[in-house]
């Protein structure tokens, strides 16, 4: 029995390949460009193939996957019901409020946020009683405070350098971000046999 | 637009599929009645109190309503409850043995990430009045064979026990927030987080170490108890693995021990269960399709102290399963339709009788025209489909066989005479 696995495509695909490379699964016929959407590896014990990262948690739920690797930004902002089993470590950044350096968060008055993560940014404002105008953005974020459509944004920071360029700075953490290795509630139970293993590999290199 | 009238979360059953949950039904009800459990049902709306001071389900996740009085009413949210409530009302010896089986609709906003579903329907067993693991063994014995009687044979149950978890947390001085939290870092397995969470607080590395490995804490029956032996920190958690152990004896010699694996690292929602709970999962399908335990403290709730486990199917999960594993018989009875002239009503309505007598569905049609022309216009309707046709005309009896009316002397030894 083959164990399918879920990857997010983007910034978390390749930290999760070479992480399969790293514990013992090659797939010689991958390469980034190739057109193939299901990828064996060579002891034919794992597939894996490549969604759209808030697919990741509905794939591995509704069993479609055994296994999925995604950040937790994505799981915080699309819940699923799995297993979040493991924390490997890898893409780790920080979920941030983010501005211009001399933005004051004045708690008597609206703050207008721009964000690709709605709902991590209304539960943030929200824990700490801070009343919200939230304005979904799907792209280039650090556009919407410098245009003057946000007071501030909520987004995910690497290295900060982005912000920098633009000017912007971080103003609050709302939490640290590392890829999950997350897993089908059935299967864990049901194929145990052949996902411990696996678990086990991941388990070895993550801590 | 027709599609303003559909009610997110709610649906329509058509009758190919109320055939196939009737079906079901039907089995399940057998089933439970060789049992010795008997039916009852329970009032669609509930008071409100009653669920308000639950934190198993969240009021937001109410329907409710104010009656004409003004006390609010809540749709039944849940079947436990006023069953357990429904058993002290009417048998106040706690002794007493009550075996009761139900089916019933349940309203409230089963929120998963992407189903919004706001109704179900539920049928289940309670048996209150034995606290004995041989009334664990009858209600998870029950559950299996209720997937067998529906044609299931991959059937797995994950059986736990909410006290080992809560009387490992006793031994700390943890906030009802931080116990909340944990429990939902157990169920969800989520091993990193309760390290960085464990990490973060001054409890004892003992426990503390114990609270890690209880997400793995999964699996064969065998292996599990080994390792709940050695995690063991007082007298009551030493309980819950003796009674956990009763439990499997008793499904080991009555032959259903291969369909038990252990998870001690799920909790339930619903927080009356106060001791075994169990879910029962079918194939791969990504929902468990019944979930159950024993709740001992709960009808004390309602004045009759009185032990009590039992557990409910989730019968539309159920139905979809076996859908998508043909395992439903869509199989529609074809109908015999006899088509009459208006002056061959009386020999018509006899030959009908005649037939329904002998149980066969028989629906009649009057023609003043051409029953040629009708005939194709009705086959080609979904409910006529696998139909026979007949026809009366001027007191003779035809048949409809490749395209045309052919003489025929009875239908099934039914001729219609007076």
């Amino acid at each position: 029995m083959k164990i399918k696995i879920a990857l997010a495509k983007g910034r978390v695909a390749k930290k999760a390949i070479a992480l399969l490379t790293d514990i013992g699964y090659l797939f010689p016929d991958y390469s980034e460009d190739s057109r193939k959407l299901i990828f064996t590896d060579t002891t034919e014990a794992i597939e894996f193939f490549l969604v759209k990262s808030p697919d990741v948690g509905t794939y591995v739920e509704k069993g479609a996957a055994d296994i999925g690797i995604v950040g937790r930004d994505v799981l915080m902002e699309h819940p699923a019901k799995v297993y979040e089993l493991l924390n490997l470590n890898i893409g780790q950044c920080r979920m941030c409020v983010a501005g211009y350096a001399d933005t004051r968060i004045q708690f008597n008055k609206k703050l207008t946020v721009g964000t690709k993560y709605p709902n991590i940014a209304k539960q943030y404002f929200n824990s700490i009683d801070q009343p919200v105008d939230l304005i979904m953005i799907n792209g280039s974020v650090e556009l919407a405070p410098i245009l003057g459509l946000s007071d501030c944004i909520v987004d995910i920071v690497e290295s900060g350098s982005t912000l920098r360029e633009n000017g912007l700075v971080v103003l609050n953490t709302i939490c640290d971000i590392s890829s999950r290795l997350i897993v089908n509630q059935v299967s864990l139970k049901t194929k145990s046999a052949y996902i411990d293993p696996i678990i086990h590999r991941f388990e070895a290199m993550a801590l | 637009m027709l599609t303003s009238y559909t009610i997110e979360g709610f649906e329509n059953i058509q009758y190919q599929g109320f055939k196939a949950l009737s079906d079901i039904e039907k089995k399940l009800n057998h089933l439970f009645r060789l049992y010795g459990y008997h039916q009852v049902a329970t009032p669609t709306f509930e008071a409100y109190d009653l669920y308000a001071g639950e934190d198993a389900i969240p009021s937001d996740d109410l329907f409710k309503l104010v009656n004409h009085q003004g006390k609010v009413l809540a749709l039944k949210p849940d079947a436990t409850m006023p069953v357990a409530r429904m058993a002290a009302i009417n048998h106040h010896n706690p002794e007493e043995i009550i075996k009761f089986f139900y089916l019933t609709n349940l309203y409230r906003n089963f929120s998963s990430p992407d189903i919004v579903k706001k109704e179900i329907t539920q049928m289940g067993v309670e048996f209150f009045g034995d606290e004995r693991p041989e009334c664990d063994g009858e209600i998870i014995a029950l559950a299996i064979e209720s997937l067998f009687c529906n044609g299931i044979t991959d059937v797995q149950i994950d059986l736990g026990h909410v006290g080992f978890i809560n009387y490992l947390l006793d031994e700390l001085d943890i906030t009802p927030e931080d116990r909340a939290m944990l429990f939902k870092l157990i169920d969800n397995k989520n091993i990193g987080d309760i390290h960085d969470f464990l990490s973060r607080r001054n409890f004892d590395p003992k426990i503390s170490g114990i609270i890690a490995q209880l997400p793995m804490l999964y699996g064969d029956p065998v292996t599990v108890f080994k390792k709940m032996d050695a995690l063991c920190v007082n007298r009551r958690m030493e309980a819950v693995v003796r009674d956990l152990k009763a439990v499997y004896h008793h499904l080991d010699i009555i032959g259903m021990a291969r369909y038990i694996t252990f998870d001690l690292g799920f909790t339930s929602a619903m927080n009356y269960y106060s001791g075994m709970i169990f879910k029962a999962y079918v194939g791969n399908w990504g929902a468990p399709v019944i979930d159950g335990g024993r709740y001992d403290t709960l009808s004390a709730k309602f004045g009759i102290d009185r032990p009590a486990c039992g557990f409910a199917i989730d019968i539309l999960e159920l139905m979809d399963y076996m859908e998508q594993h043909d395992l439903l018989n869509h199989q529609v009875s074809p109908h015999t339709v006899i088509l009459y002239r208006p002056g061959d009503k009386c020999q018509a309505f006899h030959l009908c009788r005649g037939l329904r007598s002998d149980g066969t569905i028989t629906e009649m049609f009057r023609v003043d025209d051409t029953p040629e022309a009708l005939i194709p216009q009705l086959m080609n309707q979904a409910l006529y489909r696998p139909s026979r046709f007949f026809l009366i005309d001027g007191g003779s009896l035809y048949k409809w066989q490749d395209s045309r009316f052919i003489p025929i002397l009875d239908i099934d030894g039914q001729k219609g005479d007076a």
